[in-house]
């Protein structure tokens, strides 16, 4: 009965062996694909928030804003993106604050506006006043330069907000250049003294947060 | 092109564990970040205590926003949460100036550093108090340096309110006095050199200072009688 034992274990080696080889031509198989994935140009940025993303791009010589803010307006806008007046955006960050908050705001059914794009704009503002928050943060009939965000995009609801809007795409890092300082002084009432010991995203940051606290 | 911000909300270290608060590091939309939260005191009536701690959850966020824009460097805040009573601010990197302190006082060198230091209390206080506001717990465990700057930054606004009064001033500087007596004394008098910079950054120094010799003589409670 020797040969027969021995025969056993020379079919289990052979088995595992196979079974390696297998498992190699699987992860073999799973590398190939990655590195040869198609991968569709995304042109928006996101950014994770609590496992929430924020896609955001930033467009300037926008031609079509009055179309744009006609169709918020009505409700028809689709898919649904949050338009900021990019001029008061000094980085990204403060954007990314208020994007925090709504999302917690969202999580416990408590948003201030009808939706998480419009209370984007709204926490952007630091103020308490919807209106004239959407007025000022938000986009008007002649603004050309212009920030889109939307929350939890899809890849194809990337690319028709990019069809939606009729202006030039740019990268985030030019907000810097672009920001109207004395327009965000204005509006969030900035004072020089503050300016000396912060910068002008941590003087929003600071009154996007304590807004629900005065 | 997909930006990968690490933001794990969840991840909280315990740094301190206060009477009032807890003080977690965590992170905010990628950045590093502080948090403190206000826990519920169980001796407490349950209408009371959500009232107190959420009053003085505002109170703290307000003061210290305020503080900003007097120009006294404090950490940035990030958010406010008004559910889970939590405060989310700016990381600071740097050591406290009671540590600096207490390194020079061992030491015994870098005068001009401690200059510097003390001239920099004196302007922070100067300003908050001509704003009107008063931090109420200067102490210098609740004063940071900035590594890279070397900049004051004033933490803990949980004390603070808003008043115009000599008497608060001088009792806020009171209680500063007796913190570095008590804890510094082998730094000389860092008192005196507060109290010169102050001069210069308060334009109502004087009735403050004349305010303070009284509190000296009677200590921080004033004394009801009559």
């Amino acid at each position: 009965m020797f040969w027969l034992e021995d025969s056993k274990q020379g079919f289990k080696d052979q088995w595992r062996q196979a079974r390696v080889k297998i498992a190699d031509i699987c992860e073999c198989r799973h590398i190939f694909l990655s590195i040869f994935r198609f991968k569709p140009e995304e042109a928006m940025k996101s950014f994770n928030i609590n496992g929430t993303t924020l896609s955001i791009a930033l467009y300037t010589d926008v031609t079509n804003s009055k179309e744009l803010l006609e169709s918020m307006q009505t409700g028809t806008l689709e898919p649904e993106v949050a338009f900021l007046n990019a001029l008061l955006i000094p980085n990204i960050f403060p954007v990314l604050a208020a994007a925090h908050k709504t999302l917690v705001a969202k999580s416990r059914d408590s948003l201030t506006t009808r939706t998480p794009h419009s209370e984007l704009v709204y926490n952007y503002s630091g103020s308490k006043h919807i209106t004239e928050s959407l007025k000022r943060c938000g986009i008007s009939d002649s603004t050309t330069y212009i920030l889109a965000a939307r929350f939890d995009a899809s890849p194809d609801e990337i690319q028709a907000v990019e069809k939606l809007i009729n202006g030039k795409e740019i990268d985030l890092e030019e907000l810097e250049g672009r920001a109207n300082q004395s327009q965000i002084q204005k509006h969030y009432k900035i004072s020089a003294s503050e300016l000396g010991v912060s910068s002008l995203a941590d003087a929003i940051v600071c009154r996007i947060a304590a807004r629900d606290a005065l | 092109m997909e930006t990968e911000v690490d933001s794990r909300d969840t991840s909280l270290i315990l740094l301190k564990q206060g009477a009032e608060a807890r003080v977690f590091e965590s992170s905010f939309v990628g950045r590093k970040s502080v948090v403190k939260e206000r826990f519920s005191k169980k001796y407490r009536h349950p209408a009371l205590d959500s009232k107190l701690t959420l009053k003085r959850l505002n109170a703290e966020a307000r003061c210290m926003t305020k503080a900003r824009r007097l120009g006294v460097c404090t950490p940035v805040l990030y958010a406010v949460d008004h559910v889970l009573h939590t405060l989310t601010f700016e990381y600071v990197t740097g050591p406290s100036v009671k540590d600096v302190f207490l390194e020079i006082g061992s030491r015994g060198t870098d005068k001009e550093w401690l200059d510097n230091i003390a001239s920099q209390i004196g302007e922070a206080i100067g300003k908050l108090h001509d704003g009107g506001l008063i931090h109420g717990d200067l102490t210098t465990s609740n004063m940071l340096l900035k590594s890279d700057t070397k900049q004051l930054v004033l933490i803990d606004f949980g004390l603070s309110f808003t008043s115009t009064l000599p008497e608060d001033k001088a009792v806020d500087l009171y209680v500063l006095e007796r913190s570095l007596i008590s804890m510094h004394s082998s730094c000389g008098n860092v008192m005196d050199q507060i109290l010169a910079a102050y001069r210069k950054s308060s334009k109502q120094w004087s009735s403050t200072l004349n305010k303070l010799a009284q509190v000296r003589q009677r200590g921080r409670k004033r004394t009801m009688v009559g």
